[in-house]
C-alpha cells in the first residue's frame, strides 16, 4: 500500500533530523583544527580521544556535574517518591492544594525559578556554590520525581497488599517486600528523569552555581571563545552511552517476547 | 486517571509525614523564594544605595513600557513553537503509537536518545551547522541557490527553529502516550460507521487524543517562552526575549525590582495564554 | 596547538634569576628579613586587614584567581606561570575564567562584598573603570607595596599612579589592551581606517560591536568627532542615539563579549569592535585579519589585578601579583596573551628569543605601542554614579533590542 508508506517515511526523516547536530557534533570530534576554533574541517585524527582528559576545567566541569546530579537525585527521588505515595494513596485535608504546589514549579519558566532562588540566597547571605546548586537542583526535581512515580502508585492494585496483610504482614513488611518492589521501576524512572535533568541544566545553575563550574556552564562559557574537539569527544561518549542503552533496552525486550507463547503474540 | 484510595489507611497523620519532607522543600526554596520575589517587585532604590520596600506598583507598569516588545515576542515565539512542534510531532506520534506495532518502544527510545548529550552541546552545534559560511548554507551559496548576504544565525528563524528542535520531544511524548491508551476496537468502529478514515481522524482520534495535546503543548509552551539559551547562542540584535531581559536586569544591571516585576509579567502572560488555549480546548476533555 | 614559549629558554632565564640577578625574593624568611619588624601584625580576619598589616604573614598556601579568557599563558592544557609560580612558592593555585565582561562579573561577587562577606576571590582581575567603581564602594583591599618590590622595579611608569586608582593603592596591571576595530578585508572588500565604517549600511548585518557599555559607547562619541573625556551631556545623546540608528538599521549582527572573536573567524561578522590581542591571536588561524586604530581615535584601557574585600587568603594574592612583575614572567605571559605588557623589560627578553613568533610579539606595535598610535588611543571617561546610571539606561536600550 504505498500509500502507508508516507507517514513511516515521514516519522523516519523526523527522527533523522533530530540526530543531525549529533552527528555533526560527533564528526568534528575527529577533526584537527588549526587554532583554537573547530569550525573547518582539516583532517582526521583520533588525538582528541587519547587527550580526552587534558583540558583540566572540562573534567572539573564532568565531576561537578556528576556530583551535584547524584546528590540532588537522591534527595529529590526520595522526597519525590514519599509525596507521591502520600498523595496517591491517602485521603487528607489539603491533598488538591499539594498537588497543585507540585505542578507549579514544573509550569514556572527556569528564569524565574533560576533568580528567585538567587534572590533567597542573597537575603540569607549563602554564598553561591555547590550547596546552594544542591539545594536547587533537589528543588527542580522532585515535582518530575513525583509525577513519574505517582504514575505508578496510582495504577497499584491494592488487592496485592490487601493479600500481604491478611497472610500476616505488618505495614512496614507489607510495603517493603510487596509495594515498594512494584513501585521501584517508577522510583528508578523518576531517579533517572531527575538525573537527566540536573546534568543538562544551564538555565537556573547559571543564576545559583556561584565559582562551581558544571559541565553546561563551562560549556556555555568555553563556546564563546572556542570550545575544545574534547567537548565533542565526551559528547559523543555520553551519546554512545545511550546508543547502548537502547540496543540493551531492545535485546531484553525480544528476550521477554521470546518467553511469551508464540501464539500470544501473533495479532493477525 | 484512576485515584486510588484505600480507605482503611486513611489515617491523615502518615500521609503528612510522607509528604512532609518534600513538601517542605518546596515551601522553603519554593514559596518562599516567590513571595520575596513579589516583595522585590515592590521596592525601589539602586544597587548602590539599597532598595527599600515602598508598594511600589509602578514598577510594573514601567517595566512593562520598556520591555512590552520582549514580553510580546516571547509570547509570540512560544506560541510558534508550540505550533509547529504540534504539527511536526503529531504524525510522528500517531503512527508510531497506531502502527508502530513491536517497535514502539524502540521509536520511543531513539527519540529521547539524543537527551544523552547535553542539549547546550546540541545548540551549538546548530550555531556550527547554521554558520553563514558554514557547511549548509556555505554549500548553497556557492551552487548560486542562496544570495551571499544571506544569513540564518543571529535572525528570530534560528532562535525559533532552535527552541523547535529543543521541544520536539516534549510534544512528542505526551501526543505518543495519548494516542497509544486508544483503544483500537474504537477506530475500527469509527471506520465502520464512517465512510473514509479523514472523517475517522477528525470525529475519534483527534478529539480523544486532546489530553495528549494539552499536556505537550504546555510542556512546551511555558518552557519556550521563559528561555533565553536559544536567543543567547543562536540569536542576534532583534532576538532577545524576556528571559533575555530578566538575566541581564539580575545579573549585570542589578535592577532587581524591574527583573522581579518582569518574572512575574511573565508568569501572568503565560497563565492567560495557557487559561485561552484551555478554554478553547474545553475542559471536559482535558480530564483523563 | 598553542605551545609557543620554549620551556628551554624559560628554564636558562629562571636559573639566571635564581643566581641573584633578578628583583624581588619570594620566599616569606626573605620578606621578613627584608621588612624588618613586623612580626606584631594582626592575623587577616575575614572582614579584611588594612594592607600594611601584610609583611611577615605566612601564605595560606591557597590562591584562588578569577580571570579572563585567554588571559594567561597555556601550554598543552596546562599554565606554566601557574605551574612555576606553585613550584617555587608551593602556593595551589585554583584558577577559573570565569570573567566575560566586568558587569556580569561583578554581579557575581557585588552581595557577598555588600554584607562583608569573603566573594571566594583572592584575585581578581578587572578594567580600569570597574578598579574604580569597586574603589568607590569600598569593596577592594589595600595592597601592601612592601610586598610587591618587583612592581616597584619593573613596571612601566605609565603604568603607576594611575587617575582611576591613585598610587595603585589597590590595584596593579595585569595586562593593557586597545579596543580597535577588527575585520577581514576579503570580505569587507576595503582596507578599514575610519569609526565611520562600524556604522557602513555596506557591511549591514556583518557588523559586532560589544556588550561593554563604555566600549560601544566611547567608540560612538568618538565616531561622532568627541573625545570621550570631554564628552557633554548632550554628546552622550548623539552617541546613544547614532548607536540606535546603528542597530535599527540593521547593520549590527549583535552585541558581543568575547565570543566576537568567534564569529569573526567564522567569518559571520565581516567587522566588528576588537580587542587587540584577540586579533593578534586570530591571525594565526586567519593571518587575513587586520586590527586598526581607526583615524578618529580607538580607547586604550588596562586591566587590573585586585584583591577583593575579605578574600582568605591575600598574602598568597600579593606574592603572585609580585611574581608576575618579574621580566621574565611578565615576558612568559605576553608572549601567549599577546596583549600590551606592563613590564616593559620585557621587550628584550622577547625580542632575543629563537621562537619566530616569539620575536614577532617582541616588534609588534600591539604589544609594545608606538608613540604614534599613543597619540590616538583615549581612556574612557571616568563616570560618577549618576552618569553610569545615565549611561547604563541609553545603552541599555540600545542592547535590549
Amino acid at each position: 500500500m504505498k500509500k502507508g508508506r508516507i507517514l513511516p517515511i515521514y516519522t523516519g526523516l523526523v527522527i533523522a533530523y533530530l540526530f543531525i547536530p549529533i552527528f555533526v557534533m560527533a564528526l568534528f570530534g575527529f577533526n584537527d583544527p588549526v587554532g583554537r576554533f573547530n569550525f573547518q574541517w582539516h583532517g582526521f585524527t583520533l588525538e582528541w580521544y587519547r587527550r580526552l582528559f587534558d583540558v583540566e576545567e572540562l573534567v572539573i566541569g564532568i565531576k561537578n556535574s556528576l556530583l551535584v546530579a547524584t546528590v540532588s537525585t537522591f534527595f529529590a527521588t526520595i522526597f519525590g517518591t514519599l509525596m507521591a505515595l502520600a498523595i496517591s494513596r491517602y485521603k487528607f485535608r489539603g491533598r488538591s492544594a499539594l498537588n497543585l504546589f507540585i505542578f507549579i514549579p514544573m509550569a514556572t519558566p527556569e528564569v524565574v525559578l533560576g533568580v528567585s532562588l538567587l534572590g533567597l540566597f542573597v537575603t540569607l547571605q549563602l554564598s553561591r556554590g555547590f550547596l546552594t546548586l544542591v539545594i536547587t537542583h533537589i528543588l527542580f526535581c522532585i515535582s518530575y520525581v513525583v509525577v513519574t512515580v505517582r504514575a505508578r502508585t496510582t495504577n497499584l492494585d491494592s488487592n496485592l497488599e490487601d493479600a500481604a496483610q491478611d497472610l500476616g504482614a505488618d505495614p512496614w513488611t507489607t510495603f517493603w517486600t510487596v509495594t515498594f518492589p512494584l513501585i521501584l521501576p517508577g522510583i528508578v524512572a523518576g531517579a533517572f528523569l531527575a538525573f537527566a535533568l540536573s546534568i543538562d541544566d544551564y538555565v537556573i545553575s547559571s543564576f545559583n552555581a556561584g565559582s562551581t563550574i558544571t559541565l553546561p556552564l563551562w560549556i556555555v562559557g568555553a563556546s564563546r571563545i572556542g570550545v575544545p574537539p574534547q567537548v565533542n569527544v565526551m559528547g559523543t561518549l555520553l551519546f554512545m552511552v545511550g546508543v547502548l542503552y537502547v540496543v540493551g533496552a531492545v535485546i531484553a525486550g525480544r528476550r521477554k517476547e521470546k518467553l511469551i507463547a508464540p501464539p500470544v503474540l501473533s495479532k493477525g | 486517571m484512576a485515584e486510588a484510595t484505600t480507605g482503611r489507611r486513611g489515617r491523615g497523620l502518615v500521609a503528612y509525614l510522607l509528604a512532609l519532607p518534600g513538601a517542605l522543600w518546596l515551601g522553603i526554596f519554593f514559596l518562599i523564594p516567590m513571595v520575596t520575589m513579589f516583595s522585590l517587585s515592590l521596592q525601589e532604590g539602586s544597587f548602590e544605595r539599597g532598595y527599600v520596600f515602598t508598594g511600589r506598583v509602578q514598577n510594573y507598569f514601567d517595566a512593562l513600557s520598556l520591555y512590552d516588545t520582549q514580553l510580546y515576542r516571547s509570547l509570540i515565539y512560544g506560541l510558534i513553537v508550540t505550533v509547529v512542534t504540534l504539527a511536526l510531532s503529531y504524525p510522528m506520534a500517531y503512527w508510531i503509537a497506531l502502527r508502530g506495532g513491536r517497535y514502539k518502544n524502540l521509536f520511543l527510545l531513539l527519540i529521547l536518545l539524543p537527551f544523552f548529550t547535553p542539549f547546550v552541546i546540541r545548540t551549538l552545534s546548530w550555531k556550527f551547522i547554521l554558520a553563514d559560511e558554514g557547511i549548509f548554507l556555505g554549500t548553497l551559496k556557492d551552487w548560486g541557490i542562496l544570495p551571499d548576504s544571506y544569513q540564518l544565525l543571529a535572525t528570530p528563524t534560528a532562535v525559533v527553529c532552535g527552541m523547535i528542535y529543543n521541544f520536539l520531544p516534549f510534544m512528542a511524548l505526551p501526543l505518543y502516550v495519548a494516542l497509544e491508551r486508544l483503544d483500537p476496537r474504537l477506530l475500527d468502529a469509527s471506520n465502520d460507521l464512517y465512510s473514509n478514515r479523514t472523517q475517522t481522524f477528525l470525529k475519534v482520534t483527534l478529539p480523544l487524543s486532546l489530553p495528549g495535546v494539552f499536556a505537550g503543548s504546555l510542556l512546551t509552551f511555558i518552557p519556550a517562552v521563559g528561555d533565553f539559551i536559544n536567543a543567547d547562542l543562536l540569536g542576534g540584535v532583534n532576538t532577545t526575549m524576556i528571559g533575555n531581559v530578566i538575566q541581564r536586569e539580575f545579573q549585570t544591571n542589578l535592577d532587581f525590582p524591574t527583573g522581579s516585576a518582569l518574572s512575574f509579567l511573565l508568569m501572568f502572560g503565560i497563565l492567560v495564554g495557557v487559561f485561552i488555549y484551555a478554554r478553547a480546548i474545553g475542559t471536559e476533555e482535558l480530564s483523563g | 596547538m598553542n605551545d609557543r614559549i620554549r620551556m628551554q629558554d624559560i628554564s636558562r632565564r629562571e636559573m639566571l634569576r635564581r643566581m641573584g640577578i633578578g628583583v624581588g625574593a619570594l620566599s616569606t624568611t626573605a620578606l621578613l628579613a627584608a621588612c624588618g619588624v613586623s612580626g606584631q601584625a594582626d592575623k587577616p580576619t575575614p572582614s579584611g586587614s588594612d594592607g600594611g598589616g601584610l609583611a611577615g604573614q605566612d601564605p595560606a598556601g591557597q590562591l584562588d584567581f578569577a580571570n579572563w579568557p585567554l588571559y594567561i599563558d597555556r601550554a598543552q592544557g596546562r599554565r606554566p606561570t601557574l605551574e612555576d609560580f606553585t613550584k617555587e612558592t608551593g602556593i595551589e593555585v585554583s584558577y577559573k575564567e570565569v570573567i566575560d565582561d566586568n558587569e556580569s562579573f561583578f554581579g557575581t561577587i557585588r552581595e557577598p562584598l555588600a554584607n562583608g562577606q569573603s566573594s571566594g576571590w583572592d584575585i581578581i582581575v578587572m578594567t580600569d573603570w570597574m578598579i574604580a567603581k569597586m574603589n568607590r564602594l569600598g569593596y577592594l583591599e589595600e595592597l601592601d607595596h612592601d610586598l610587591l618590590g618587583n612592581f616597584a622595579a619593573n613596571a612601566g611608569e605609565i603604568y603607576k599612579n594611575p587617575t582611576y586608582d591613585a598610587n595603585n593603592a589597590h590595584s596593579i596591571p595585569w595586562q593593557s589592551g586597545i579596543t580597535g576595530i577588527g575585520y577581514n578585508p576579503k570580505l569587507t572588500g576595503r582596507e578599514i581606517t575610519s569609526m565611520n565604517d562600524l556604522f557602513d549600511p555596506a557591511f549591514k548585518g556583518k557588523v559586532g560591536m560589544f556588550t561593554e557599555m563604555r566600549d560601544s559607547m566611547s567608540f560612538a562619541l568618538l565616531k561622532n568627532g568627541i573625545h570621550p573625556q570631554d564628552a557633554t551631556p548632550e554628546d552622550v545623546d548623539a552617541a546613544a542615539a547614532a548607536l540606535l540608528k546603528q542597530r535599527d538599521d540593521g547593520i549590527v549582527r549583535d552585541y558581543y563579549g568575547n565570543s566576537y572573536a568567534d564569529a569573526l573567524l567564522r567569518e559571520d561578522l565581516w567587522i566588528t569592535m576588537a580587542w587587540s590581542g584577540d586579533v593578534f591571536q586570530l591571525q594565526l588561524d586567519k593571518p587575513d585579519l587586520k586590527f586598526v586604530v581607526p583615524d578618529e581615535g580607538a580607547i586604550l584601557w588596562v586591566d587590573n589585578m585586585a584583591i577583593p574585600k575579605g578574600a582568605e587568603h591575600p598574602v598568597d594574592a600579593h606574592m603572585f601579583m609580585d611574581y608576575v612583575y618579574q621580566p621574565e614572567v611578565a615576558a612568559q605571559i605576553t608572549a601567549w596573551v599577546n596583549y600590551i605588557c606592563p613590564v616593559p623589560a620585557a621587550r628584550d627578553i622577547l625580542a632575543s628569543s629563537d621562537d619566530k613568533f616569539t620575536q614577532t610579539v617582541a616588534e609588534s606595535p600591539l604589544v609594545f605601542t608606538t608613540p604614534d598610535m599613543e597619540s590616538k588611543l583615549y581612556h574612557y571617561k571616568d563616570l560618577d554614579e549618576d552618569e553610569e546610571q545615565t549611561w547604563n539606561d541609553l545603552f541599555n536600550q540600545v542592547i535590549q533590542g
